[in-house]
């Protein structure tokens, strides 16, 4: 595993330290699609030069980072390139360990015996780690997010150290991860649930209400996010010794005050928004993000890995300022789950509408800053476009997910009561 | 006009019949006034700043303020007429090569003697200000220019759609107060008028020249601050309505003046009074030097020459001194001049990277190194303290 692992990060900075030195270095961190007023490079300068000249980096509307990524680039602003370089490796190389836990074993006794080709042999188990590192290392979106040195890598780093340490089983460590991804921004909340599902499964605490080893265990894990959390705004209080960050970095997040356009959701809809509906449309919005947690953790209670997949796809569809970073980090865990890929119905299409849309982003985003011979709606189609296919994408693994667990229980070729074939059909 | 003429010169002769020492003086006088006061010249800048086949009535406006100022007596060359569309070409117009002003087509305004000098997309605020201040390029041809100078008499006729404080052309542009009156305020200090006359016909017309600061400046609207101007009287043949109430009535009585008529401007703000137009006309004549009793409508409205024809000679003496102005002829040594440095790019290039100005509180150092450092020796046992130390 260190050879190809090793030969597969000298391939990953080589590119990125390619791109870097040449002239793609200024285009692409101007692009909207690869960064966002939230994490874009170019703020995190300017806020650190108005640090030098004695303002507050939240005075205006520029920055909208949190203190403890002020006090990180404090240092190494210099040495950006190198230091996005590493995390992203950071990542790639946390993604490898974890996936090495993939829980397996635990499953194989209940199944009937036909469905012993659906399980998946350690053989092939053995190379996901070193498949999911390189999804994330070699994808273009980590390529241009790495290269754009917008500090979605460093977001990025932090949920996969937290699910690391939440696979690794270590509450403490996963509630502080946790705590610092959520301080980061605020989403990564919704994986919460998953988490505390995973951990409880881990020290074999079964979710049953009435348990008090359940509750105890809970509100454990509940301090310790919330203490951490706490502990975090706090430090970053004393970090510029005023409170203004709370309102330039979540307010922001919350209230989408910045449309410029992105691959998101809510830009084009709410520059066309009357001030009356604003309030209401924001708040559908922003639920729409948090709404998916307690049903599916409801229906995924047995099988939070693949909860922390869906919720990290759910968090890069419907925020507020996605960026191709976002996506980047949850299509790395596709080839954890290419056993489903039997299952699953809509990959071809998903894959080639992904890839059109990746392609016309530029076009049309050329056509209508530039040539004018196009308009926001181009752009807001091909982002909708976009976006349903990730949707469908994120839906279509779901489906083949629970379909496989149908067939682990029910056998894989599915007679009915008289003996004749039945199929599946998702109603 | 050969009536009048005649009129005048059969005045004089009867002038020199009478009394002789004293015609001499009356013709001295005669002629000291011709010079000393007054205008010699009349201008019109006729405007309709709208477009589109429902806007008919801005453009009928327009064309009876042009036939009764050319009827008069102002010559094509002196008039800049600008029509924002062309009605009687409109293929919705269904009698095409007319304009009417009356219903049952009594008047067509428009003929085969219309000059329009600014057409269609032509007429934008940009183009009327600079026929206002004169500062055109150098290829417009000068139909197209307001060649007017210090004893030139204007009148400017604006109509259209307006609001308070402006009025709109085009349907894509404004035109404010303000930038009208600083218009004419260039316009003054160029000397391009003598004395001018504004009216303008729109919605609130009379918040268009509250904002007028210069001299010998006369205004009339159709409506004050608040008010709609309304519109006349639709033709059910050509399905729009025809012309605007005020300068309908406006038409009315320039009808009734002819070029020795000496109906002053009195009368001209008592056209089109609350009851006939809805809205009240205003007018302003706070920045007029003469009284506007004394103002004669076709010192605006025409272009009368003062033509006076006598058989004397007469000593002029000179009014005008020419001042030699000498220039003090000295030569100021200019010293070379340079631009300053602004950009210092030898000084950016070498440069060290520059201190950093900010730093973290001790404070927060301290708590974050802390906070870490418990964090990780929680995690990972209090044995890896002996390594350490």
């Amino acid at each position: 595993m260190a050879a190809p692992l090793t030969l597969l990060l000298i391939v990953a900075v080589t590119i990125r330290a390619v791109l870097f030195r040449s002239s793609l270095a200024e285009l692409i961190p101007e692009r909207v699609e690869v960064v966002s007023p939230l994490n874009a490079w170019k703020r995190v300068v300017e806020g650190l030069a108005l640090l030098d000249l004695g303002v507050s980096p939240y005075a205006g509307d520029v920055f909208h980072e949190t203190p403890l990524i002020i006090y990180f680039f404090h240092f190494v602003s210099d040495y950006a390139e190198i230091v996005f370089m590493v995390m992203t490796r950071l990542v790639g190389c946390v993604f490898l360990l974890q996936f090495r836990k993939q829980k397996y074993a635990l499953e194989a006794e209940r199944y009937p015996l036909d469905c012993l080709e659906l399980i998946r042999t350690p053989k092939e188990m053995y190379y996901i780690p070193l498949k999911v590192a390189m999804f994330y290392l070699l994808n273009p979106f980590t390529i241009l997010s790495c290269v754009a040195k917008s500090t979605c890598g460093l977001n990025n780093a932090v949920i996969a150290l937290f699910i690391l340490c939440t696979v690794k089983g270590s509450s403490l460590m996963s509630a502080i991860f946790l705590a610092l991804a959520t301080y980061q921004s605020i989403y990564p909340l919704t994986l919460f649930a998953p988490a505390l599902l995973y951990l409880l499964q881990r020290l074999y605490i079964p979710v049953n209400w009435q348990r008090s080893s359940f509750w105890l265990f809970t509100t454990q894990y509940t301090f310790m996010y919330l203490g951490s959390l706490c502990v975090m705004v706090c430090l970053s209080f004393f970090l510029l010794s005023s409170w203004d960050f709370l309102s330039s970095v979540y307010g922001f997040i919350l209230s989408v005050p910045d449309l410029t356009p992105n691959i998101g959701l809510f830009w084009y809809f709410f520059a066309e928004m009357f001030e009356h509906f604003r309030l209401f449309f924001i708040c559908v919005f922003q639920i729409n993000v948090f709404f998916y947690t307690i049903p599916l953790s409801i229906k995924l209670k047995e099988h939070p890995i693949f909860l922390i997949f869906m919720q990290i796809a759910i968090i890069s569809i419907f925020k507020s300022y996605p960026t191709v970073g976002d996506i980047a980090l949850y299509m790395a865990f596709l080839p954890a789950w290419n056993h489903l890929y039997r299952f699953l119905r809509n990959i071809f299409l998903v894959s080639v509408v992904l890839l059109a849309c990746s392609t016309l982003f530029p076009v049309l985003w050329h056509l209508w800053i530039y040539a004018g011979s196009a308009n926001s709606n181009f752009y807001y189609a091909i982002t909708l476009l976009f976006n349903v296919a990730q949707i469908l994408l994120v839906s279509d693994y779901f489906y083949a997910y629970l379909r496989r667990e149908h067939h682990l229980t029910h056998g894989l070729y599915l007679k009915r009561k008289d003996g004749s074939e039945a199929t599946l059909v998702l109603k | 006009m050969a009536s009048c003429c005649s009129l005048k010169v059969l005045t004089l002769f009867s002038l020199f019949i009478v009394p002789g020492a004293v015609e001499s003086n009356n013709i001295e006088a005669k002629a000291g006034q011709f010079f000393s006061s007054g205008h010699t010249n009349n201008w019109a800048v006729l405007v309709c700043t709208s477009r589109f086949w429902f806007n008919y009535r801005h453009v009928a406006n327009t064309l009876s303020v042009y036939r009764s100022v050319k009827r008069l007596g102002i010559p094509d060359s002196h008039i800049v007429l600008m029509l924002a569309d062309d009605m009687a070409c409109n293929h919705r117009n269904p009698k095409p090569a007319t304009v009417f002003s009356h219903k049952n087509m009594e008047l067509n305004v428009y003929g085969d003697d219309v000059e329009v000098d600014y057409r269609g997309y032509e007429v934008t605020v940009e183009n009327f200000l600079r026929v206002l201040t004169g500062r055109l390029p150098p290829s417009t041809p000068r139909s197209k220019r307001l060649l007017s100078d210090d004893h030139s008499n204007i009148l400017i006729y604006l109509t259209g759609h307006g609001g308070n404080g402006f009025l709109k052309f085009q349907d894509s542009e404004e035109i404010s107060n303000v930038e009208l009156a600083d218009a004419f305020e260039q316009m003054w200090t160029k000397r391009r008028y003598n004395e001018l006359l504004f009216i303008i016909d729109t919605c609130q017309g009379a918040s268009m020249y509250e904002r007028f600061y210069s001299p010998n400046l006369m205004a009339l609207a159709s409506s004050q601050v608040g008010e709609d101007s309304l519109s006349h009287q639709p033709d059910l043949a050509i399905g729009v309505h025809l012309m605007d109430r005020y300068t309908f009535y406006l038409l009315e009585f320039l009808e009734d003046i002819h070029p020795a008529s000496t109906a002053n401007m009195n009368d001209l703000f008592k056209v089109c009074p609350k009851s006939q137009c809805v809205s009240t006309p205003g007018h302003r004549t706070d920045l007029f030097l003469r009284d506007p009793g004394n103002v004669l409508i076709t010192d605006f409205f025409g272009s009368v020459r003062k033509v006076e024809i006598t058989m004397e000679t007469i000593n002029l003496t000179a009014p005008m001194v020419h001042l030699a102005v000498e220039r003090p002829v000295s030569e100021l040594k200019t010293e070379s001049q340079s631009y300053v440095d602004q950009l210092p790019v030898a000084e950016i290039i070498h440069q060290k990277p520059k201190q950093r100005d900010w730093h973290p509180p001790d404070g927060f150092i301290l708590g974050l190194w802390t906070l870490i450092l418990l964090v990780f020796f929680k995690t990972y046992g209090a044995k890896h303290l002996k390594h350490i130390f």
